[in-house]
């Protein structure tokens, strides 16, 4: 081969090598770097289903929360859930129009004997919530230890958690859930429900936690922590754990949608909240043979129960979206 | 032998012309292919050469058509008369398997799980109207044979998780010759194999050209195979064709720059030390060892079964300064070794004495400051760094678990650690998937490098690798040796890349060692079988050479009493199916 | 495979004793059974909670009175159970006789439909991932995730089964209604079938139309109050589901497959025309059992005799096309008889109940009367279960279908119907089979709810009566039938599982 002595020769050699000498171990070019979390969060900020849903639970929320105040604290709601009302309209109707637009004295109706429906949805609302949220972060934390313990270290705790398991297959988690809330009654309080809800609810999201742990476990980037001589502990919260937060958070949201269902089920059953305090379901299994005559008294508490389950569907929905982009693609 | 045929390109079977291919993804179009032109005669071997993103697999899968929806294709292919672009649906079917036929890299996915062989080999056979019912299961079980699978009638009663990976590639070649096709693409056809079965495989294909007259279009990124099966070759750089000719004249007179980089990354069995520019200082005889294995036994326990002994009595040693390379196919035992080493699976018995201390015997906190001493490097740079970390936490992971200096100090030792791997001190704040796979591997070794480890154990570290990256990596390795002095324990399955810079081999097999010694003795001068076997196997990117050296390994399969495997057409009657009748 | 299923099931033999000491332990202590009595001014009162001290156990240590309990479960095992009484002293044993078939026919009608609709939906909508019928099915699936069973069930008995009596009444349908079936039927069916903007018209026109001309001619003919089948539209039923089987599994070119098929909807035929009357007038359920093993024989004999050399499928196939062939023939006996239903039940969909009580009628028309009291609780009841059936279907086979093995397939040249249904099917059909087990255990605990809104006397009804008066026999009665049944329902599931996957028989 002959030198090229032709300058334009030359220059195309060079620019061939140039874009060589780049090719295979590329510098990173962009300025702006990004954390997994990062891209995460930009991906669900996105998504535009689960950005209305969050919105509109907030809305529920803060609805819930500041019409009849919280506990002591009291809200812009004149009336309670407790004193009965002159009755308004026929039946106890409800005063809420839409055109023009005007709420009235009563805007969800009265209760058969005359209560304000709309501090009962209220106050149902704000207990369903917190059952639900204490549930969801309650057994997402026993079901992330367990699980991460159970695929970590295999042995007795993942043979437990095969147990417990199994034992699910054979008590449908309602039943339990039913005769734990039937104690939780004795006890009384929101509280002690949710409680007794959450040690029901963990196993699924520890049996989906054993199973990211136990792939992750066989990466090469735990191997290498182990071989550094890393704690157990250490690799499972620092290494393992960040890793499977996508599972983690999905599957949290999924539970809380899950402990609002089982707790207005039970509720409705009649283990779960108990009169004088109210929830969804209460209220529903107290109004059922209304549908007819009183349809309100049936439907405003089932729709609160739809919006709210279904907005934090749409949440886990838009979360698993963000985290596993890979099922977008294509 | 015959006299290789030269082809014109006038009659081809396959053709692309100026084949175009983008893809839409969420962050804009990505150009796949950029107007390349290439074709494939009948009993032709084109190979189709590049390394990864090149563009050369989405190149072969638009001959059958089945890129997925996001693709725009623009030019022709053509696959004999027909314009695969302006095919039906039906008619593209009807080509496919029939008159083009491919063979994947990955043996152990390619075939469904929950069918028999037989009945995967028949499917395409009644499909396309070749065999029918009785017939159709006789000739799957005449194309098993053909392939070199014994027992076939009982093979093609299996499902595919009962045969070994070599097996199933073989079950994949005889599918794309149900149907005796015009052309086959094979995509890697090998690269996920051992050597032994790799050359098994080419000897196969090449019989298969030969015999049948199929051509043949030979995706991959071996110089090697490359030199052993093609007649011409198209070397692909970033979707366009850089270079082309037969083989002989790209092989050994590259005119593209990145031809020549290319072929000068390739490491060369019998080339030795100083490859890629540096050489790793000669160790003194006297020096102590580093790390003193002893009759090391490991057990894998399987449920209802007997424990396998993956690792069987071995004993060997590594010096202070000095890398030993540890050779095998899968299922040596040979990254059992490593993982035992590093304690991340138990032994059974034996001693491991790393600096004179019995890390089997060790627990705790000894054990603990021992690990300290012992760096690791893994395969798969995707998989060994943490994705949450950024880069300067990860290299400071192992400082932070032994607790050593602070947290400025840290840094200042992963800046020096950053500049010793040559990565720009910027990446300190990047994320793991924001880095190329060369640049990962090179935090891999940064972070093993943290600590000042006396011994470090590397368990394939260049394999993921395209082999420019890995010539890189490589001279980068050996240079940081030369600086640090720390001893290697070098786990490979590549005896080019071992010839490159060890001191001295140990070879294994089924757990057991088989030879061990200096590299120039068990390199050039192997006196156990196996070990003349896995040389011979090992393909050089040189056709003359190449050459010589297959007919050298004919001469000692046959010297062990084995035969060369090649396509047995006995039983295949493809002459009786007369001329070809469909549209 | 054997040992597989043969652990797993000691495994849950295990778990089922072991459950029963946790559910009775903590069944006597939610809650005080005496405490109605205490509350009471019943001057009787001293002595009637001695009598339920008494009578209950009350006095005995919590461990006396569970192993009281065990012994007596365990004699289910000899066919002699003793479940004990309950707290008013009825014998348990009588009370679940009744109650456990009417929950296990419920729990069992909608676990196997959801499995069916279930995996269907989610294959097309795998098929057609990100198609309008794709978003569709994942909408109802969401709402059908937020929905309380309970307050769908109350939706139901008011809108389906009030609303649907009062119209039965003279049925007519008026154009607007019509029309509005046939569009939203059409417009369902064209995005499920899919193709380019000309087909999927195509595909709407003809659906639509062809349900115009039906609906208005079953107007014409009040057919809704007296439908028949009859035997011209039985035999091109059966000729249809002959030709789709043929078309799903080998199509027609493999002539072996297609004579097996055609020899057993033939059977079928010339057999159901020649039982048919006897079958009207006197049949039970031993009978129409043997009617059903007749047809499966004769299709297992044509698919042995006639497959060839492919048997396996060809036998399969037979076996499918008398399965519909017998399903199709139910359906025509069942609707020939509707019309008499009528007359002795004016207003058909009941809400409350399992069964009409005291009703005294033909097998036919107790037939009619099960399904009528079964139908809206199953609806209410497999709801979730279809849409999460419906998830699990369409991630696995989407998670298939990026399988390497579905791409060789396709070099293969092979059509994507066989592609579906050959390679990708069965594989994520696999994963599936564990979730089964957890879905009727979600079954079972829907019941109880499902129970209490149509008001049914059935385990559900045991558990919560008894839990609510903390009475434990009750209690142990429903879940010693459950857990059976979920333990036989898991067994199932291993057995489907081991036979889906070769790689599972070790």
């Amino acid at each position: 081969m002959t030198e090229p002595n032709n300058p334009a020769q030359l220059d195309q050699v060079h620019e061939a090598e140039y874009e060589i000498e780049s090719m295979p171990d590329e510098v990173t070019t962009t300025d702006k770097s990004y954390s997994q979390g990062r891209l995460v969060l930009r991906r669900f900020l996105r998504h535009r289903g689960a950005m209305i849903s969050l919105t509109f639970l907030i809305l529920i929320a803060l609805l819930a929360i500041t019409s009849i105040g919280f506990g002591p604290i009291p809200g812009w709601w004149s009336k309670n859930h407790v004193d009965l009302y002159p009755i308004q309209e026929v039946g106890g109707a409800p005063t809420l129009t839409l055109w023009p637009f005007s709420i009235g004295e009563h805007p969800f109706g009265q209760s058969t004997i005359g209560k304000d429906y709309f501090a009962l949805v209220m106050l149902g609302t704000q207990n369903s919530l917190a059952i639900a949220f204490t549930v969801g972060i309650a057994a997402t934390i026993i079901g992330t230890l367990v699980g991460a313990a159970a695929g970590y270290f295999r042995g007795l705790a993942e043979a437990f958690l095969m147990r417990v398991t199994d034992l699910f297959i054979i008590i449908p988690t309602l039943v339990l859930a039913a005769v734990l809330g039937r104690m939780a009654g004795n006890v009384g309080g929101i509280f002690a429900l949710a409680g007794m809800l959450a040690l029901v609810s963990w196993t699924g999201l520890a049996r989906l936690v054993r199973g990211e742990v136990l792939s992750l476990r066989e990466r090469e980037f735990v191997a290498a922590a182990r071989a550094v001589g890393t704690s157990p502990w250490r690799i499972i919260v620092r290494h393992i754990l960040p890793n499977a937060l996508g599972t983690i958070i999905v599957n949290a949201t999924l539970l809380i949608s899950a402990a609002i269902l089982v707790e207005t089920a039970l509720s409705y059953l009649g283990f779960g909240v108990r009169p004088p305090n109210t929830s969804l379901g209460l209220l529903i299994s107290e109004n059922q043979n209304a549908l007819s005559t009183r349809p309100w008294l049936f439907w405003w508490p089932g729709v609160f129960i739809v919006a709210v389950a279904l907005c934090v569907n749409f949440i886990g929905d838009g979360l698993r979206d963000a985290f596993d982009p890979r099922q977008q693609m294509d | 032998m015959t006299t290789t045929p030269r082809f014109t390109g006038e009659n081809p079977v396959l053709k692309f012309d100026k084949l175009d291919v983008q893809f839409r993804t969420e962050f804009g179009t990505v150009h796949a292919v950029k107007g390349i032109t290439l074709s494939v005669e009948p009993g032709e071997v084109m190979a189709l050469v590049g390394e990864s993103g090149s563009g050369k697999s989405v190149t072969a899968t638009t001959a059958l058509g089945l890129l997925p929806k996001t693709a725009r294709i623009q030019g022709d292919t053509r696959v004999t008369d027909k314009s695969i672009g302006q095919l039906s649906g039906r008619q593209l079917r009807s080509l496919r398997g029939n008159r083009v036929a491919m063979v994947f890299q990955e043996p152990m996915t390619a075939l469904n799980p929950v069918i028999t062989v037989g009945e995967q080999l028949t499917e395409a056979m009644e499909v396309h109207g070749v065999a029918f019912g009785r017939d159709a299961w006789d000739r799957a079980v005449d194309l098993l044979n053909a392939v070199g699978i014994p027992n076939a009638e009982r093979r093609a009663k299996q499902f595919p998780h009962e045969l070994s990976g070599g097996m199933r590639q073989r079950v994949v070649i005889a599918m794309a010759l149900a149907c005796d096709p015009d052309v086959i693409i094979a995509d890697e056809p090998t690269t996920a194999l051992d050597v032994t079965v790799q050359a098994e495989i080419l000897d196969l294909l090449r019989s298969l050209k030969d015999k049948l007259n199929t051509g043949i279009l030979l995706i991959t990124h071996n110089m090697g195979v490359v030199a052993d099966m093609a007649d011409n070759v198209a070397v692909m750089f970033k979707g366009t064709i850089v270079e082309r000719g037969p083989v002989e004249q790209v092989l050994l007179q590259p005119q593209h720059p990145y031809t020549k980089r290319l072929l000068a990354a390739v490491p060369r069995l019998g080339e030795g030390h100083g490859q890629f520019g540096v050489a790793p200082n000669p160790v003194e005889p006297t020096a102590e060892a580093a790390l003193d294995v002893r009759d090391l036994v490991v057990e894998y326990h399987r449920a209802g079964k007997k424990p396998f002994r993956a690792v069987d009595g071995v004993s060997f040693d590594v010096r202070r300064g000095e890398i030993v390379g540890l050779v095998g196919e899968s299922g040596s035992g040979k990254s059992t070794i490593g993982r035992a080493l590093l304690g991340l699976i138990p032994s059974k018995s034996g001693e491991v004495r790393v600096l004179d201390q019995n890390l089997l015997g060790l627990r705790g906190h000894e054990l603990k400051s021992l690990r300290k001493r012992i760096g690791v490097i893994f395969q798969d740079p995707a998989a060994s760094l943490n994705p949450r970390f950024p880069i300067g936490d990860v290299i400071a992971e192992p400082m932070s678990v032994h607790k050593v200096g602070n947290a400025k100090e840290r840094e200042a030792r992963v800046h020096e650690l950053l500049d010793a791997v040559q990565l720009p001190r910027s990446v300190y704040n990047r994320y793991p998937h924001e880095l190329s796979g060369g640049q990962r591997q090179r935090v891999s070794i940064a972070r093993a490098l943290s600590l000042s480890p006396d011994l470090l154990v590397a368990d394939e570290p260049t394999s993921a690798l395209d082999v420019s990256v890995q010539a890189s990596v490589l001279a980068m390795f050996t240079e940081l040796q030369r600086e640090f002095g720390f001893a290697c324990l070098f786990i490979s399955h590549d005896l080019a890349v071992i010839d490159s810079l060890a001191h001295r081999v140990v070879v294994m097999q089924y757990g057991k060692i088989v030879e061990k010694g200096t590299r120039e003795d068990v390199l050039l001068h192997p006196q156990e079988e196996y070990t003349r076997r896995l040389l011979a196997a090992a393909p050089v990117p040189d056709p003359i050479e190449q050459r010589e050296r297959r007919e050298a390994r004919y001469e000692l399969l046959k010297e062990l009493g084995d035969e060369v495997v090649e396509l047995d057409t006995r039983e295949l009657d493809y002459d009786a199916r007369g001329p070809r009748t469909e549209s | 495979m054997l040992k597989f299923i043969a652990k797993r099931l000691g495994i849950s033999l295990a778990i089922l004793v072991l459950g029963s000491l946790l559910l009775y332990v903590l069944v006597i202590n939610s809650g005080d059974p005496l405490q109605d009595l205490r509350e009471s001014n019943d001057p009787n009162r001293e002595n009637r909670i001695r009598q339920r001290i008494e009578n209950m156990g009350l006095d005995m240590p919590w461990y006396e009175r569970y192993w009281d309990w065990l012994t007596g479960a365990s004699r289910c095992l000899v066919g002699q159970c003793d479940l004990g009484t309950a707290i008013n002293g009825q014998s348990v044993n009588a009370l679940v006789a009744t109650a456990a078939a009417s929950t296990l026919r419920l729990v069992v009608l909608a676990s196997l439909l959801a499995i069916v609709i279930g995996v269907i939906l989610g294959i097309i909508t795998a098929i057609r991932q990100y198609s309008g019928f794709d978003y569709g099915v994942t909408l109802f699936a969401f709402i059908a995730f937020s929905l309380p069973v309970f307050w769908l069930g109350v939706l139901l008995k008011h809108y389906a089964a009030i609303e649907f009596n009062n119209w039965i009444v003279d049925a007519d349908l008026s154009w607007p209604v019509i029309l509005a079936v046939a569009a939203v039927l059409a417009f369902i069916l064209q995005a499920a079938l899919g193709g380019d903007l000309k087909r999927r018209l195509i595909t709407f026109a003809a659906v639509a139309l062809g349900i115009v001309a039906i609906l208005t001619y079953f107007d014409l003919v009040t057919w809704f109050r007296r439908p028949a089948i009859g035997i011209p539209v039985y035999v091109l039923g059966v000729i249809g589901a002959a030709v789709l089987v043929i078309v799903l599994t080998s199509g027609f070119h493999n002539q072996r497959v297609r004579n097996a098929v055609a020899a057993t909807a033939g059977v079928a035929l010339v057999g159901y025309i020649a039982v048919r009357g006897f079958l009207m007038t006197s049949a039970t359920i031993p009978i129409l059992l043997v009617c059903f093993v007749a047809a499966i024989a004769v299709a297992v004999a044509a698919g042995q005799l006639l497959g060839g050399f492919s048997r396996r499928q060809a036998t399969l196939a037979s076996v499918v096309t008398a399965l519909l062939a017998s399903l199709l023939a139910i359906a025509d006996l069942l609707l020939s008889n509707w019309s008499g239903y009528l007359k002795e039940q004016p207003r058909p969909i009941p809400t409350i109940g399992s069964a009409t009580p005291n009703y005294e009628s033909t097998f036919w028309m107790h037939s009619l009367d099960a399904l009528t009291h079964i139908v809206l609780p199953t609806v209410t009841l497999m709801l979730i279960s279809i849409a999460s059936y419906t998830r699990y279907t369409r991630a696995s086979m989407l998670d298939v279908l990026n399988q390497d093995y579905i791409r060789t397939a396709r070099s293969k040249g092979i059509s994507e119907r066989k592609v579906i249904t050959r390679h990708a099917l069965r594989n994520s059909l696999i994963p599936l089979a564990t979730i089964v087990a957890f879905d009727f255990a979600g079954l079972i605990g829907g019941a109880v709810i499902t129970e209490t809104v149509f008001g049914w006397q059935g385990m559900g009804n045991l558990f919560r009566t008894g839990l609510a008066a903390v009475d434990p026999a009750p209690v142990m009665a429903f879940y010693l039938v459950t857990g059976t049944a979920a333990v036989t329902m898991n067994m199932l599931a291993d057995i489907a599982y081991a036979i889906l996957d070769p790689r599972i028989a070790r």
